[in-house]
């Protein structure tokens, strides 16, 4: 288990070397040269050279992603071009409230997915099962910015029941749950179709084993068979699917925040982007790459954990 | 020539599930109807300069954001524009975009799963690369292409092709794997044919129908992408007509006149839709798994 891991680890590497390259290459993209924006407009030619030495631009490229690479591991992500504040604490006070929605969203999309795509599973072929799937396939084919265009549209705006814009405070706060509500229903929403449908196709997949016929021979209720025998190891695909599902879920997380006005990394990326603020979007691709990364190795490790049957093969 | 014929006539065995499927969807009227919604829509896009009432650039300050109804059938968008002209034009760009993204995608993705199959020592590497492409959220593509080459056409159809090529190659390469199995790639080695000769004439011929399929069904969810993308104004730039884009001009207007970007994200949403409908009743068909 702990080789394996360690493993994963290892082979992340590579991965995360890719990331930081693209990373590097987008501030190659700069049309400006820094050493003469640092030298200002009264510096000399003499000034400039003696810049570029001290930043390293005079170094060969490969040199200079070393240099990169450096930088970023000590935390330096270089300074925004339109406001000059720092990339990294530009992105720490953004990573927070993007995984607050995250959370928020999760929270209640996957019980509520798993237990419809288990009650579908249950009653196969049947009214309430089509119009699960039905919903999924709706899910799956919405433009998320759609649902969120249609909360605020509705939600906010004609019934006034929930704030237009922005943070209103921690999750815990009465205000903060009230502004989180529209972008984590949005995000929650569309991430309903996907985890109904999987598990529905893991539950169905079980019931058919031997050991469910014997949970049923033995006398066991239903409700038991379905919770305590096939709940159990229907969930460990589900689980995940979910991981993989994350990307998207990120993806929903850039489009909501982008409409309710929701402070998080999300927003930070499309609005550097369109404002070719190249420091600050190569630090948001970063992050919400290695955020990536680091949920798929998390899925891996609960992967493990949750189906014993992996544990025993791998010791 | 009688290698060919070889080639051809198992060509022919991949294609004998044509009528098969054509009949399967007369039984599925839901997915009858998405294929006719989509051919319509098709249709409608290529023929949008002729059948569009007005000009998709001919702004009118004095009628913006006029409700349906009247002269303009679906209202007027915020710098007075026929919305229902503008919605076609929309659908040509973001159908085109979606088919020249597919086309990248097949590209880059049949390459890799081909390259995976024939040369056996390249399979690990390449497919480790498949996989990580696979998990990475496709709208970080997006981004990255738009703040590496700017935002505009080249870096949205590169976006999306790379989010689309990952799962075609694992198509590709299992289909290709099987192909390799057959007598006659050997017989094409013996007669001393090149590599690039046996896998263009061979693999790549035999492989093509369901890997081509296989493509048509990502066209859904690259249109969806490629409207996100829009939305967020990382798509192409006004004024070009563009679904994604529409909907987000809409936004600002949204509680004063929300039929702009209405109409245009339940057009997305309908072909969209329809491509997913598509996708699952052959799905059904071809997966024998799924079979009752």
């Amino acid at each position: 288990m702990t080789r394996q891991l360690l493993w994963r680890l290892l082979t992340s590497i590579p991965v995360l070397l890719g990331v930081l390259l693209v990373g590097f290459l987008m501030l190659q993209v700069i049309p400006t040269d820094p050493a003469t924006i640092i030298a200002g407009p009264s510096g000399t030619a003499a000034e400039i050279e003696d810049i570029r030495r001290q930043l390293g631009l005079d170094a060969p490229i490969m040199m200079q992603f070393w240099f990169y690479l450096l930088r970023v591991m000590q935390g330096d992500l270089g300074r925004s071009i339109i406001n000059n504040a720092p990339v990294a604490g530009e992105l720490m006070t953004a990573l927070g409230p993007t995984i607050e929605l995250m959370v928020a969203s999760l929270i209640w999309a996957v019980p509520l997915g798993i237990l419809l795509g288990t009650l579908a599973a249950m009653r196969r072929g049947q009214v309430f099962d089509r119009a699960v799937t039905a919903l999924s396939v709706a899910g799956v084919s919405v433009p998320a910015f759609w649902v969120g265009l249609l909360l605020l549209q509705f939600a906010a705006f004609r019934w006034q029941l929930f704030p237009l814009q922005g943070r209103g405070g921690p999750l815990w706060t009465l205000s903060g749950l009230h502004h989180v509500a529209l972008p984590a229903l949005t995000l929650g929403l569309i991430f309903i179709g996907p985890v109904a449908r999987m598990t529905r196709t893991a539950v169905v997949e079980v019931l058919g084993a031997d050991f469910i016929r014997t949970a049923r021979a033995k006398g066991a209720s239903e409700f038991r068979v379905v919770t305590r025998h096939a709940l159990r190891t229907a969930l460990i695909p589900v689980v995940t699917l979910i991981g993989l599902q994350i990307g998207s879920l990120l993806g929903g997380a850039v489009i909501a925040e982008t409409i309710f006005g929701w402070p998080g990394i999300g927003r930070l990326a499309v609005g550097s982007i369109v404002s070719s603020d190249f420091p600050m979007a190569q630090g948001c691709i970063l992050v919400l790459a290695c955020g990536f990364i680091v949920v798929n190795f998390v899925v891996d490790a609960l992967y493990g954990l949750l189906d014993p049957r992996i544990r025993s093969k791998v010791r | 020539m009688s290698t060919d014929t070889t080639a051809l006539q198992t060509a022919n065995t991949a294609g004998a599930s044509r009528p098969h499927l054509l009949r399967h969807l007369a039984r599925d009227p839901l997915a009858l109807i998405a294929l006719i919604f989509l051919v319509l829509i098709v249709v409608a896009a290529i023929l949008a300069p002729v059948l569009a009432p007005f000009d998709p650039y001919d702004t009118n300050l004095r009628m913006r954001l006029r409700p349906p109804g009247g002269d303009h059938l679906l209202g007027t968008d915020t710098q007075g524009r026929d919305l229902l002209t503008r919605l076609l034009y929309g659908a040509r760009t973001t159908l085109a975009l979606g088919f020249a993204s597919i086309v990248v995608g097949s590209l880059i993705g049949t390459s890799i799963g081909l390259a995976a199959a024939f040369y056996r020592r390249l399979e690990g590497p390449l497919m480790r690369l498949v996989d990580i492409l696979l998990s990475f959220p496709s709208i970080l593509f997006g981004l990255a292409l738009a703040a590496m080459l700017g935002v505009g056409m080249d870096s949205l159809v590169i976006a999306l092709g790379l989010s689309a090529a990952p799962p075609i190659a694992r198509v590709a390469r299992a289909t290709a794997a099987s192909v390799m199995q057959a007598e006659y790639m050997d017989a094409g080695r013996v007669i001393g044919l090149s590599d690039s000769a046996l896998i263009r004439r061979y693999l790549l011929r035999n492989c093509a129908a369901p890997i081509v399929v296989y493509c048509s069904l990502q066209f859904g969810e690259t249109i969806l992408l490629a409207a996100a993308l829009g939305f967020l104004g990382l798509g192409l730039q006004p004024p070009t007509a563009e679904l994604g884009s529409i909907a987000a001009e809409g936004r600002s207007f949204i509680f004063l006149a929300p039929h702009v970007s209405t109409a245009a994200s339940l057009l997305i949403f309908m072909i969209v839709l329809s491509c997913n409908l598509l996708g699952d009743a052959f799905r059904d068909l071809t997966d024998p798994k799924l079979q009752r």
